[in-house]
């Protein structure tokens, strides 16, 4: 905090200091008068000057003048002084006729220099008829109600709300104002009980306005009032459709002359009384229309704003903070934008963003910048890359959206210091799959048949046809199959029954061969009896038959172990008998009797 | 008799080609593009032209739900169940897109005994059904032919169990198809398709107002008197409304 030291010095001699750099020469004077009103014109000069240079004042009558007045002024700030010189010109004016009057350029000589001072425009009203008279008679009347307030008529002392515009868009700003008109003829000492309207239906903003309020001329209907501006707030419409705004209301004191004709001493002091006037404004509405279709990146923003975006590195180590800028700059409704949107990598731990905002608020708006900063933690190192984010704000005055986009920006990300990462206790943590988002499965793209519709397979008569057909092709080959069983059946059991036969007729035909002596021929048509009879008896052809085949199929069928023995000692002997006649155990004779009683057996026994 | 499986094989994977077989190519390609209402007129002109399967269903499905017609693409993928009831996808599919539906409805509890038939049911449709049920009857009377001309009695022992359990299995998946048949012809459900509509006590306009149901939602047709049809929701309740409202499966 700087200390402010001021001292200031007022000298009425003319003090002469080189170095006043500005020559500033100002020509001042209402800018509304009536017409037979006495005001002043003033020329001011921070040097003294000499050789005053008039334009022509033909339009006005010259009372009075020039008077001059000197003033300087020294301050000492920090030990450095500065100094301001003030030479005043004044003249009494007063207006001739109505209309409104350009005051050319003055000049004036300072220091060998010729300078030229602003141009003045007044305008002169109708004269204003004096209420003096009239007045005190209302007075009178009204001073029994105790209440002056009556008197002062809505011409003489009222508040309006000023808009700048009546239609705007949603979220546009409009500028309310809220001034007081008075009259010259009404003093006004003071002001009390203001009761702002509510403003429903919009965000506000208050304009910082100087605490003294400063009373301007003014034409209003023809008329000259002091205007001082109460209040100026920033609206932005919240809702669409005709918004009203609320009056206001404020309660002035007025400061009256009581003139009361009763007692001597009251002459001799003014007697003077404040009453309180209560005044209000008129109620406003404003137009407020929806903006367009909002396209993609819309965060509320209208007015004239441009967008940057920008992470504060782009190399970076995983588990180190990265923060992402985005700021918006411009003027209209900053304070109401919300977070634009960013899409961070999914691996990407991010964090809510931070709001900072720097705003002026001045009479012509609000504008500033308004900064998000994202703050995100790359956990695992690779290459990621943040897509580029879109902002659009409405532009009123062309009643478009401005879309503006970042670029995308690649981050690197390299593998940080794993000790430093407190928070992972495990090295083999596992972590669950993250499910970003929800989305229906793709479309079948392999081949696929198409056919026909209600075209079902089931029910059809190729369907009945296919069961109807194996069934069918299932009796068709059962019928033959069985006739051909029967048939073969019958051959059978025909062998079977000449088995007994056939094998004793070949057994005949050995007894034959033994007679004649024809050894080997005799034991050979005993085996060729015996395998004959088997072959046809068991069912085997002869080709497969063997003793084991022979010895297991006569078990099966329920022959007797030692008629099984009796008939394997047979082939054996019968066999050795064939190579080796003169060993054999017994005589052809014995044998012929031996196979004849087995083959009675058998044929008992085989079933 | 041997000769005759693949025969009867071969006329079951029989199928011709159609040529809108192209134009289901070009109808994914749009929807692979992003292009989804032109996807959406291919997929309808194959189905226009007579056509039909789960797959262009489940497609046209996708293509609706991805231009935000839930209740649309509720109706293909529900035609597309009917033609491929066990198919992973389209169950998925439709769980999601029937998350977009406003009335969240509690399904009456069923017993597990039904449920499982109903899974079983399920597990083909009608002509898969049909076809198990052909060449388990085939079978079934090859193993009976086994059963009267073997002359081993252990393989007829064995054909005859066999020949048994096939020859119910070919009357079960017989049973099924005619199942799976009917709800593809009857057309038993509808989805609604007005945003919110009432269910009157009646067939009338004048009925009183029972409850309020809104788009996407699956009901049951019970029966049809003119233009009103008596529905029911998965948890039982009744009621009548007009075919205009609705769209049959």
């Amino acid at each position: 905090m700087i200390k402010k030291l001021l001292i200031a010095v007022l000298l009425m001699a003319p003090v002469f200091f080189a170095g006043a750099d500005n020559v500033r020469f100002i020509m001042s004077a209402p800018n509304v008068v009536s017409a037979g009103e006495q005001f002043r014109l003033s020329f001011t000069l921070n040097e003294s000057g000499s050789d005053l240079q008039l334009p022509d004042l033909s339009n006005f009558e010259v009372l009075m003048g020039p008077s001059t007045t000197q003033s300087s002024s020294i301050q000492i700030i920090n030990g450095k002084t500065t100094q301001e010189l003030s030479f005043s010109y004044i003249f009494i004016l007063r207006a001739k006729e109505e209309g409104t009057f350009t005051i050319q350029p003055a000049s004036v000589k300072a220091g060998g220099k010729v300078y030229q001072s602003n141009e003045l425009k007044i305008q002169v009203v109708k004269g204003q008829v004096p209420q003096q008279g009239s007045s005190s008679t209302q007075q009178q009347q009204s001073e029994s109600q105790g209440s002056l307030s009556s008197e002062i008529t809505k011409d003489e002392l009222f508040v309006r709300t000023e808009l700048d515009k009546h239609s705007v868009y949603k979220g546009e700003q409009v500028i309310a104002t809220v001034k007081i008109y008075v009259s010259p003829t009404v003093p006004i000492t003071g002001f009390e009980d203001v009761k702002l309207p509510s403003f429903e239906g919009f965000w506000t903003q208050d304009i910082e306005i100087p605490g003294q309020i400063n009373f301007t001329r003014e034409v209003h209907d023809g008329k000259i009032y002091q205007v001082g501006t109460l209040k100026k707030t920033l609206l932005f419409p919240q809702q669409t459709g005709k918004i009203r705004i609320d009056p206001f209301e404020i309660t002035t004191t007025i400061r009256q002359q009581i003139k009361r004709q009763r007692s001597f001493f009251d002459d001799f002091f003014d007697n003077y009384r404040t009453v309180s006037a209560r005044i209000t404004s008129d109620p406003v509405t404003v137009t407020v229309r929806d903006l367009p279709a909002a396209p993609g990146g819309f965060y509320g923003g209208v007015g004239n704003m441009s967008f940057s975006a920008k992470p504060d590195k782009l190399e970076t180590r995983s588990n180190e903070a990265v923060s992402f800028r985005i700021s918006i700059t411009g003027s209209g409704n900053l304070r109401l934008i919300e977070a634009p949107k960013v899409d961070f990598p999914a691996d990407f731990e991010a964090y809510d963003p931070k709001e900072a905002d720097n705003f002026n608020v001045t009479a012509s708006g609000m504008s500033g910048t308004k900064t998000f900063e994202y703050l995100f933690i790359p956990r695992y190192a690779g290459d990621f890359s943040i897509p580029p984010v879109t902002f659009a704000s409405f532009n009123p005055s062309t009643g478009q959206y401005a879309v503006q986009s970042s670029p995308e920006y690649k981050i690197h990300v390299e593998k940080g210091d794993d000790s430093q990462n407190t928070t992972v206790t495990s090295a083999y943590s596992k972590e669950d799959v993250k499910y970003i988002g929800k989305d229906i499965r793709y479309i079948k793209q392999n081949e696929y048949k198409l056919r026909n519709k209600a075209a079902l397979f089931f029910g059809s008569s190729f369907y009945w046809m296919i069961n109807l057909g194996s069934l069918f092709i299932f009796l068709l080959v059962a019928v033959i199959y069985r006739k051909k069983l029967r048939e073969n059946a019958n051959l059978q059991l025909v062998r079977t029954k000449k088995a007994n036969k056939v094998a004793r007729k070949r057994l005949r035909e050995a007894s034959h061969f033994m007679k004649q002596n024809k050894a080997e021929e005799f034991y050979e048509s005993v085996l060729r009896a015996y395998w004959g009879y088997l072959s046809d008896k068991l069912n085997i052809p002869v080709a497969d038959l063997n003793r084991e085949k022979a010895s297991d199929t006569l078990i099966k069928r329920g022959v007797e172990q030692d008629v099984i023995a009796d008939f394997v000692s047979l082939l054996d002997t019968c066999e050795f008998a064939r190579y080796a006649p003169s060993a054999a155990g017994g005589t052809p004779v014995e044998l012929y009797g031996k196979a004849v009683a087995l083959m009675g057996k058998l044929e008992k026994q085989i079933r | 008799m041997k000769t005759l499986i693949p025969i009867i094989f071969f006329l079951l994977t029989a199928v011709s080609v159609y040529p809108q077989d192209s134009l289901l190519t070009e109808a994914n390609q749009q929807y692979t593009d992003g292009k989804y209402e032109q996807a959406i007129d291919l997929y309808q002109r194959i189905l226009k032209g007579n056509m039909e399967s789960a797959e262009v269903y489940y497609n046209l499905g996708n293509a609706f739900y991805k231009t935000g017609k839930f209740t649309s693409a509720i109706i293909s993928y529900e035609r597309a169940r009917l033609l491929a009831p066990n198919d992973d996808d389209i169950q998925f599919n439709l769980e999601i897109a029937n998350q977009h539906v406003v009335d969240a409805i509690k399904p009456l509890p069923k017993l597990f005994f039904i449920r499982w038939w109903q899974s079983l049911t399920n597990k083909f449709p009608a002509d898969g059904w049909a076809k198990i049920s052909v060449v388990s009857f085939i079978l079934a009377l090859i193993l009976a032919g086994f059963f009267f001309f073997s002359a081993s009695s252990g393989l007829k022992r064995t054909s005859f169990w066999a020949g048994i359990l096939i020859l119910s299995v070919a009357v079960f998946s017989y049973n099924f198809a005619a199942r799976q048949e009917k709800r593809m012809t009857e057309h038993r459900f509808a989805i609604i398709t007005q945003p919110s509509v009432t269910v009157k006590s009646s067939p009338s306009e004048g009925g009183t107002n029972l409850f309020l149901i809104h788009e996407g939602l699956k009901v049951e047709i019970l029966e049809n008197l003119g233009t009103w049809n008596n529905i029911r929701l998965a948890d039982g309740n009744q009621g009548w409304l007009p075919d205009s409202s609705m769209e049959k499966i």
